[in-house]
């Protein structure tokens, strides 16, 4: 690779290393709880703080940027590939801590995500973030979030050291299987993540252990109330983890450290429609890795062609942003509600409905159980009506016990009546005169979802009106 | 029909409270409104009541008392919203509340009820949009200044929270159409002042251009990607009206 090196303004080095790291999904700030320290800067609220949106209605929580994107790899999907020809920037610590500390004391973010393109050799640019991190930690008295990348074969001493000065710390899986990585991504194999995934764990695992906590991470309260959560002990039955697998140096760090190892759990990504794989796989992926390496978040990323290759689809394709959504909405449904992958999805029906909702589908194949009745069904059964999440549910449950609750009060408390009237009776009436027939309720909610889904797939066109619109599918 | 009214602030609206217990003409012949009242109605009889700094402490304790706290933090958060009938809500509230204690949060049921529980979830909501889209300016590399105009009163529900995030800074939050601003000087607690016009002029002069605004914008269009653009949803996360003084959206 032949590069011309010219000198770069902080600005422009910002505005490459930005667009470069845009394709990475995870922002948030979740997961770790920290009070502020006097002469330190800043603090992290557990279920996080957004603090823009960019124009594609994305959260901008953290200063999301690489370290460098002169990468030695050349992963196929990747914009910042070895053969693609790209200006190409680094940073310096410095430079990353200043800008840093000066957003956030503006409240611009809520603190730092860097990742990096393999810049010379993993041990070198893992060596670098470790830099940073810990500069900005010890010199710049930074107390806020930060969420770093692992860089695949680093050093296992360099991800001790750096998980304990951040909260979170990800490694991508990219793509469910073996072979669509060794197509995709030569350079990368299942080895080389699963083996540091399972070091993170069992050093999450050592750390919550040695200060009290209990061996995995807190999920949301209402898991506890959820028979069939993926969460529940039962399932943590098949975790492979143990504190005997974190990282080389652990034991010596953690006694000298007072922070803990990575407080706000990792988490990993995958792309989504790069290679052939269906929602089946992608999502029962997610639910082993939950239950396995104890995750706290699975992201899904819609792939955007970037690059030309005879491996990729083409770049004229459509981003699939529905089904993203649709993966999104599965995968709370098995962080919050107690469903499981089985239950949504099957071999047969591999893929979900771009029609409806993945609740509301799962809700008219088992019309058996339903209507329920408010005043008497237990949480579990709440949650799995569509309309009613985990806030109003509980709140459902503590009102009933001064007296019956109607409609009128279902709206007052949250509940999305246009979704949970075919579903449910207050006092054994229903709202309407509605016939528990699968057809009819199908028409009902995808009569009404469809202008939803549309947006959701078409962000940037317009929807001509007619008096004749009947949404042009069968069901 | 007997209305009592009082000022617009805190204390006030407590003392008012206080006043329709002592008064004893009957819960169901008694309303409460804020000043200024516009509209008077024939056949109601109109009584002002003013600050009394003993009985707005002796209803708040009762609250926090006889209820619960949680009850408290509900009339607090009601109390700073926007919409003209939240005296009486409260006051309704409260009646339940004392008959009940501390279990009336969760009657969502009663009108009364649901009614403050609307209220509150609406400032609470505002307080949270504030706490994401608060922009601090740098005046003179020496302080941070923020200027906010937000429907409901919640400087009081931001405050502590950018007071534990950065307690060696010195900042201010100023509400610029309550006039009010919350200032901490580094390493002490923050406090609340009203601005007069003067000072504001003066703090106008003190904050120029910041350097770190353009790296921003460049940051912040950098992040977005073109082909998943959309409005629609940028402005269902981040309402136009929010977007004020947020520099990323000022050309």
């Amino acid at each position: 690779m032949i590069t011309v090196k010219k000198e770069q303004s902080l600005q422009e080095k910002l505005h490459i290393l930005a667009d470069a790291a845009k394709y990475d999904v995870a922002c948030t700030s979740s997961g770790s709880d920290r009070r502020g320290k006097t002469g330190f800067l800043g603090n992290a609220a557990a279920a996080g703080i957004c603090h823009s949106f960019s124009g594609d209605g994305r959260c901008i929580s953290l200063l999301k940027i690489l370290y460098s994107n002169e990468c030695i790899y050349d992963c196929r999907y990747c914009v910042s590939r070895r053969s693609n020809d790209r200006p190409r920037a680094t940073f310096t610590p410095v430079e990353i801590c200043r800008l840093t500390m000066e957003f956030y004391r503006r409240n611009y973010i809520e603190g730092l995500f860097l990742s990096s393109g393999v810049c010379q050799s993993p041990e070198y640019t893992m060596e670098k973030i470790y830099e940073t991190v810990r500069l900005l930690r010890t010199r710049f008295h930074f107390n806020g979030y930060i969420h770093v990348k692992a860089i695949p074969n680093a050093p296992e001493e360099l991800l001790t050291l750096t998980g304990f000065l951040v909260d979170r710390m990800s490694i991508n899986m990219e793509l469910p299987t073996e072979e669509s990585l060794k197509k995709l991504a030569p350079h990368k194999s299942f080895r080389s993540i699963f083996q540091p995934m399972k070091q993170i764990a069992g050093g999450i695992m050592t750390s919550r252990l040695s200060s009290g906590k209990s061996p995995t991470l807190d999920r949301h309260r209402s898991n506890q109330y959820l028979s069939g959560s993926i969460f529940n002990r039962k399932a943590l039955e098949d975790s492979t983890v143990s504190p005997s697998d974190a990282p080389r140096g652990f034991d010596l760090s953690l006694k000298k450290e007072q922070t803990p190892f990575i407080p706000a759990g990792q988490s990993t990504q995958m792309i989504i429609g790069a290679a052939p794989e269906n929602d089946f796989l992608l999502l029962q992926t997610a639910q082993t890795l939950y239950r396995r390496f104890d995750l706290k978040r699975v992201f899904y990323s819609a792939y955007i062609p970037v690059n030309e290759d005879p491996m990729l689809p083409p770049p004229d394709t459509a981003v699939p942003l529905l089904r993203e959504h649709r993966l999104y909405q599965a995968d709370w449904l098995l962080r919050f509600y107690g469903f499981q992958a089985e239950e949504l999805l099957s071999p047969d029906r591999p893929n979900f409905n771009p029609l409806l909702d993945p609740k509301c589908d799962w809700a008219l194949r088992h019309l058996e159980h339903f209507p329920i009745e408010i005043n008497q069904a237990p949480f579990e059964t709440l949650m799995r009506v569509p309309g009613i999440g985990s806030k109003s549910a509980l709140r459902i449950v503590n009102a009933r016990r001064f007296g019956a609750l109607d409609f009128t009060h279902l709206k007052k408390i949250g509940v999305v009546l246009k979704r949970a009237k075919y579903f449910i009776t207050c006092s054994g009436a229903m709202m309407y005169r509605i016939p528990m027939e699968e057809k009819f309720i199908t028409r009902q909610l995808t009569g009404e979802e469809y202008q939803a889904n549309w947006d959701i797939s078409h962000p940037q066109t317009y929807h001509q009106m007619t008096l004749f619109e009947t949404g042009g599918f069968s069901v | 029909m007997n209305v009592l009214t009082c000022a617009d602030d805190f204390g006030s609206m407590m003392t008012c409270i206080y006043e329709a217990y002592a008064c004893r003409l009957g819960h169901r012949s008694i309303r409460l409104e804020l000043e200024p009242i516009l509209q008077p109605e024939l056949f109601c009889q109109y009584r002002q009541v003013d600050f009394d700094e003993k009985k707005a402490a002796a209803v708040i304790r009762s609250i926090q008392e006889k209820i619960s706290w949680e009850a408290w933090q509900l009339v607090y958060r009601a109390a700073m919203s926007w919409q003209p009938h939240r005296l009486d809500c409260i006051y309704r509230f409260l009646l339940l509340g004392f008959h009940f204690g501390a279990s009336v949060t969760d009657m969502l049921q009663h009108p009364a009820v649901s009614g403050l529980f609307a209220l509150s979830r609406n400032v609470m909501n505002e307080a949270h949009y504030f706490r994401e889209f608060i922009r601090f300016s740098s005046a003179k590399e020496k302080f941070l200044v923020s200027h906010i105009e937000p429907k409901c009163n919640i400087l009081t529900l931001v405050a502590p929270h950018f007071s534990d995030r950065m307690p060696s800074e010195y900042w201010m939050i100023i509400d610029d159409t309550r006039n009010i601003a919350a200032v901490q000087p580094a390493d002490e607690p923050f406090y609340l002042t009203s601005v007069t016009e003067e000072e504001m002029l003066r703090l106008k002069q003190a904050e120029k251009e910041d350097g770190i605004t353009v790296l921003w914008k460049e940051f912040f269009h950098s992040i977005s990607i073109s082909q998943r653009a959309s409005a629609r949803r940028q402005r269902t996360m981040l309402p136009v009206w929010y977007r004020r003084h947020m520099p990323e959206f000022h050309e």
